[in-house]
């Protein structure tokens, strides 16, 4: 097989990357291929405008996963006695699709329900929707993204009419003389894309909004820029604070708010109680630092408007995952547009989508209340046209569903959910309030899990069905810059193994369902690209002809165009053309008071990791660096608990009990802890975080959640 | 905005910051015609954010950033504003107040947010104001001077007016007499030093904000002052005023003379000498009153519960029991922003949970002392509570418990304190268990953002306090050890470390490209390469000293 040009399998900067084929698997002397001895590829970096030929660890190491001994190679079902038995790809189908059958003449079309996820290619993302809706009749579908990007997606719609992560390229981050990133640990969670920060570092204008000093801090060391470390759940004070400032000190550009924009005087009176002693006392930031700050913006934006060199603001899940998170992003988006930053050439206002393919899964349908091309599936015009490509009656289509907390907390409830897919999620690590989930799952009368490996999720499945890797099959996936870019095969999947079009289009046939399934990727492309076509994230412009010409495609992308890279130069997306601010207020201020080990738990990722783990805790490389959950907290809170280095903790509260390792750092507030949420079993740090969510958005809050931290005595035990 | 025949009718008395705010949480009520709400104000302009208008004063923020509620909105949905109008009676037993322009506004519930007035000393030179408790002026615009203005060059610094005439003076680069040192006083005349006028500050005792600061952080904040421009006189009794003609033959401030003789001349007198809380018609009404409007835990006066009062006018106190003590509870209203809005926040709620029934009724959070906080570039002052209390003072502790009888614990009072006045710095921090009563900061400002942050939520501090204080020391926030430590990392995108590459170059990778493809370092971004040269011409520089140790 010839090399493949393709794209990295986890998160969503896709860096590119060339996938040779090994004839015979041989032991090379570069490190880069150290872990792939057996493997059936090498991975080298490809330069591209995203990582410039780049890769971190996670890219380096991914082809070990295609030949992992754990690799599920049949369909698998569960017996009587709780274990599992390999089945041929027919029986296995033939039970799923009697089970479905069964559960949708029992109980209705809404007790069976799909939950997918933002790894999944535009293709299956998008026909996972049109199975659910089609095939299955039923509205009940949402997605891991929820737990992601939702707030930041409600907040960009509301505001510019339109979500897509960066409305501009990532590599004009490199001209930029400012840039804020709040909530966001890049060095850590995406590395190559710290290289779009050197001109900002290099001008001192680097700026991270961060409780911890993570790596992404640190690159505003030695006058690079600066940290800010807010206490956690405050950052919507912050930014409403440092809103007040720019109008306060005149900082504000009032032409573009007046030609551009509506809504700044509501922002103006709205922001006018947040004065910066007022900020300061709620958020620990001092007034000086905030003053600095907001002054800084404004600098880099006025020196944008003269030498193209502006002003950033980024945010990403640190400051998304609250139960206020649509609120916060919409006071990120208001300072922007006060600060006259978006629609320009030289500045912006961006989210970093985390999943794979965060940007592309959250616009085909995946999404419980959403058509293809991030249309309304209440919005009658965009039934009839998505109806009309896919050959069926508007009226059949269902309505909205429900968001991922509350499908979830619908399983095996009466009027709930009695028979789910699940397809690229492992929600028994990820979900909030875990035990819930988990005790939820169980309830199931049928439960089919799609993955690669047997994920904390596929354990509790009644039949388990193996998929293709990134490596092994052809589609699309949409980068966090809103570019459509190529998967391509590099290796034939091992036998037994399918695709999901492939298992769909299987279901479809045995449920009798109207419309078509094709199992050929390039094939649903093209559907997908007609139902798109008219919608806000319209990619109708687009074919695999095209993207494999190496075209920059960035969307929307209509027939006849030549796609955008910079949205909103001319006008927003809503009717009349503008950004609307909308003032947010904060309203969930205080916290418990933190005696006797009472802390706040922050929880985020690490380097080596991916989502739950499914995936680089299969990798040796990766599991030997980071082999478990460490709850990192500050030398004097550990004294007062007597906790050093290295000890055994336990992390509780009313949901749930953690027990891992500490690591004693400077590097993190004294009332803050935090874990990675990657590891599963008891240090599943989402045994902890709750699922209250946001009423706009429906994501959880999964950072600030309250736990007592003590030492575990039994210490040396453990080992 | 169809309102229910049997909608209650809401009278609001007062449209400042703390009524405003009360309006817009009914505001969902009011659309939906669950209530009728009527707003009477004596100001004619809409309510502004008064915690900023010594900024204003100062010429630091414009008319537009004071607007802090949305009164169009209001109006459209349905909320009837009287403005400059004042309430003269309130008719207690025909459930109305009379107006001064002598209708009659029947109520259901009646909110009384007057809020404050200025202070104005006993000074001779100045015509003293009588109010006539029977009678409140029927003028909306004489509402606190009744008839008796200042003299010219003399104000307080309370409304827009006021603010205007600071604004002047300001602007022309005047010497301004500043009369009181409380956290306002203080920070007009530091503003004001700061915006190019002569500042001079003249108060009592010997060190400024003496209700909120202990000697030592009064000391080191008088110094600071001092620093920035502005004149502290302390010690300095303020007896009369000198006049001096202006050419209309009217009298125009000259200078302030002290009781020790001194004479202090200025272009403008501000009298900063506190507020008192406008009292005056709850009194008439016959309602109980201390030196705010007295109302119970639920805001509702102890004398009549179809009326309430929040913000700047009212005292919150448990109402006594039938046949307990008549004593006047101690305390008073806060005059600080913060507790007025949560007041405003949570009566709105309860109005909402009662008229609608719909949400929860929590109680109201028993309202902590509030952390006041000096607003001054480049000045930080920041304190709360207990802060008499001295490390090696004992007595202070008995005494501050019969202060606290009630819900104190026994555990005694802790004090641990860092005075470098040299360099402006003061810090006290005062704790029960651990956790703060009461703290002193100066000149430390990220020590004390947490250290409210810690007061706030009543946390239990660090046992060795000093981390605290370290937050504002120069090696805070450089990387944590040495750039060349062998567990820093180099690369990022790859996790290499120091003490990787050095491993790589003993292996005989010596060059940038060998280690990147030895360890991977640098084949992410990029953005380490460097730094790899750095490493490898460091190791190269001391390979026998790592040969010993390998």
């Amino acid at each position: 097989m010839p090399v493949a040009r393709t794209h990295c399998p986890y998160c969503a900067l896709q860096c590119a990357m060339t996938l040779t084929p090994v004839e015979t698997p041989v032991k090379t002397d570069a490190a880069a291929s150290v872990s792939q001895a057996t493997a059936v590829v090498t991975v080298t970096g490809r330069e591209f405008p995203t990582n410039r030929g780049g890769l971190c660890k996670k890219g380096w190491t991914s082809a070990e996963l295609l030949t992992s001994p754990d690799r599920i190679l049949e369909p698998l079902l569960r017996q009587a006695d709780g274990t599992f038995e390999p089945a041929s790809w027919s029986d296995a189908l033939d039970l799923v699709a009697s089970k479905l059958r069964e559960a949708r003449a029992e109980h209705g079309a809404d007790a069976v329900g799909a939950f997918g996820g933002g790894s999944l290619t535009n293709e299956k993302a998008y026909q996972l929707g049109k199975f659910t809706r089609v095939a299955l009749r039923s509205s009940r579908i949402d997605y891991n993204g929820r737990f992601c990007m939702s707030s930041a997606a409600a907040a960009g719609n509301r505001a510019f009419g339109l979500d897509r992560g960066l409305p501009f390229r990532v590599d004009e981050l490199d001209a930029a003389d400012t840039i804020l990133i709040l909530g966001s640990n890049v060095a850590q969670t995406m590395p190559p894309f710290i290289g779009h920060l050197e001109g900002a570092r290099a001008a001192g204008g680097l700026v991270v909004v961060d409780p911890r000093r993570t790596a992404t801090a640190r690159l505003t060391d030695d006058g690079a820029g600066m940290h800010v470390q807010p206490t956690p759940g405050s950052d919507l004070v912050l930014l409403l604070g440092l809103t007040h400032i720019v109008i306060a000190e005149k900082l504000a550009d009032l032409d573009y708010l007046a030609s551009r924009t509506t809504g700044f005087d509501a922002v103006r009176r709205s922001v006018s109680q947040w004065w910066p002693a007022r900020v300061q006392e709620q958020t620990g930031v001092p007034v000086w630092q905030l003053r600095e700050l907001a002054r800084r913006l404004a600098g880099g934006a006025a020196r944008g408007a003269a030498t193209g060199s502006g002003t950033y603001i980024l945010t990403g899940r640190g400051v998304e995952q609250h139960a206020d998170g649509t609120d916060t992003a919409t006071a990120a988006i208001n300072l922007s547009l006060v600060l006259g930053l978006v629609g320009t050439t030289h500045s912006g206002y961006g989210t970093l989508t985390g999943q794979g393919n965060g940007q592309g899964g959250r616009e085909h349908g995946q999404k419980c209340d959403q058509l293809p091309g991030y249309r309304k599936i209440n919005d009658p015009a965009a039934r009839a046209h998505v109806a009309g490509v896919w050959g069926v009656d508007p009226d059949s289509l269902p309505g909205v569903g429900l968001p991922a907390v509350e499908l979830l907390s619908s399983l095996g409830e009466p009027g709930g959910i009695r028979c789910l897919l699940v397809h690229g999620s492992n929600v028994v690590v990820s979900a909030p309030n875990a035990n819930r989930v988990r005790a939820a799952l169980k309830t199931l009368d049928f439960l089919v899990v799609a993955d690669f490996f047997f994920s904390e999720t596929a354990v509790l499945a009644d039949v388990v069905l193996p998929v293709t890797q990134w490596a092994e099959e052809e589609g699309t996936m949409t980068s966090l810059e809103g570019r459509v870019i190529r998967r391509r095969l590099a290796v034939d999947a091992p036998e037994g193994v399918r695709s999901e079009l492939w298992i769909w289009q299987e279901l479809a046939r045995r449920l009798d369902s109207a419309s078509t399934f094709s199992a050929e990727a390039s094939e649903v492309f093209d559907e997908l690209c007609r139902a798109s076509a008219g919608g806000l994230a319209d990619y109708s412009g687009l074919s695999y002809e095209l993207l494999d010409s190496e075209e920059p495609a960035f969307w929307p992308y209509p027939a006849g165009s030549t796609g955008t890279p910079r949205l909103f130069l001319d006008r927003f997306a809503h009717p009349d053309g503008r950004a609307h601010l909308v003032a947010v207020q904060a309203s969930r201020l205080g916290a418990p008071a933190q005696v006797d080990g009472t802390l706040t738990l922050i929880t985020g990722r690490l380097l080596e990791h991916y989502q739950s783990g499914t995936q680089t805790r299969r990798v040796r490389e990766l599991a030997d660096a980071q082999p478990e959950a460490r709850l990192q907290l500050h030398p004097a809170t550990a004294e007062q608990l007597g906790i050093i280095d290295e000890a055994w903790v336990e992390v509780s509260n009313d949901r749930g009990t953690v027990r891992c390792r500490a690591e004693v750092s400077t590097d993190i507030r004294f009332d803050t802890v935090f874990l990675p949420f990657h590891f599963a079993g008891d240090q599943r740090a989402n045994l902890l975080t709750d699922d209250e969510t946001d009423p706009v958005s429906g994501m959880p809050e999964f950072k600030k959640t309250t736990v007592r931290v003590r030492a575990l005595v039994e210490a040396g035990a453990h080992v | 905005m169809s309102e229910h025949r049997n909608s209650e009718h809401i009278v609001l008395v007062g449209y400042g910051p703390v009524g405003a705010r009360f309006v817009d949480e009914l505001l969902p009520l009011v659309r939906q015609g669950a209530a009728i709400l009527t707003v009477v104000g004596a100001e004619s302009a809409d309510a502004y954010n008064r915690v900023l208008i010594a900024e204003y004063a100062v010429g630091n923020a414009d008319r537009e950033s004071l607007d802090i509620t949305d009164t169009l909105a209001a109006r459209e949905a349905g909320v009837h504003l009287r403005l400059g109008l004042s309430v003269t009676a309130i008719l207690r037993s025909r459930r109305a107040v009379s107006l001064s322009d002598d209708t009659l506004l029947r109520y259901d519930r009646l909110v009384l947010a007057t809020g404050a007035r200025a202070n104005v000393p006993t000074l001779d030179g100045v015509t003293r104001v009588h109010r006539d408790r029977q009678a409140p002026p029927a003028d909306a615009a004489t509402l606190d001077t009744s008839g008796a203005p200042l003299p010219r060059g003399v104000t307080v610094l309370r409304d827009l007016d006021d603010a205007q005439r600071v604004l002047a003076a300001v602007t022309a680069g005047a010497r301004i007499v500043v009369l009181g040192a409380g956290v306002l006083g203080v920070e007009i005349a530091l503003a004001a030093a700061t915006a190019g006028a002569q500042a001079c500050v003249v108060y009592h005792g010997e060190i400024p904000m003496a209700r909120n600061l202990d000697r030592g952080g009064g000391s080191v904040l008088a110094q600071s002052a001092r620093r920035a421009g502005v004149t502290m006189v302390n010690h300095s009794r303020a007896e009369s005023l000198l006049f001096h003609e202006d050419d209309d033959g009217v009298d125009r401030f000259d200078a302030l003379i002290c009781a020790d003789g001194k004479q202090i001349h200025g272009d403008l007198l501000l009298l900063s000498c506190g507020v008192g809380a406008r009292i005056e018609l709850a009194q008439l009404a016959a309602l109980p009153v201390s030196t705010g409007i007295l109302v119970d835990e639920n805001l509702q006066s102890w004398g009549d519960p179809r009326i309430y009062a929040i913000g700047d006018c009212a005292h919150v106190a448990p109402a006594p029991r039938a046949g307990a003590s008549t004593a006047l509870p101690s305390g008073g209203p806060s005059g600080l922003i913060g507790p007025g809005w949560r007041q405003a926040d949570w009566l709105a709620a309860r109005f909402t949970v009662e008229m609608v029934g719909r949400g929860a009724a929590l109680p109201l959070a028993a309202s902590v002392s509030a952390v006041v906080m000096l607003k001054s570039e480049g000045i930080d002052v920041v304190s709360v509570g207990n802060t008499g209390a001295d490390p090696w003072d004992r007595a202070a502790d008995n005494a501050s418990i019969d202060a606290h009888a009630a819900g104190c614990s026994g555990a005694p009072l802790s004090v641990s304190q860092w005075a470098d006045p040299e360099h402006g710095r003061y810090v006290k921090m005062v704790t029960r268990d651990g956790i703060l009563e009461g703290f002193v900061c100066v000149g430390m400002p990220r020590t004390a953002a947490e250290l409210t942050l810690l007061f706030e939520r009543g946390s239990e501090l660090p046992a060795d306090r000093s981390v605290l204080l370290r937050y504002d020391g120069p090696d805070y926030e450089p990387s944590a050890g040495s750039a060349f430590d062998p567990g820093a990392t180099v690369c990022w995108c790859n996790g290499v470390t120091v003490g990787a590459i050095a491993d790589s170059a003993a292996a005989g990778n010596t060059s940038v490209a060998c280690i990147s493809s030895a360890t991977r370092a640098g084949t992410g971004c990029g953005g380490c390469k460097m730094r790899i040269i750095d490493v490898l011409e460091r190791f190269a520089t001391s390979e026998p000293a790592a040969g010993t140790a390998g």
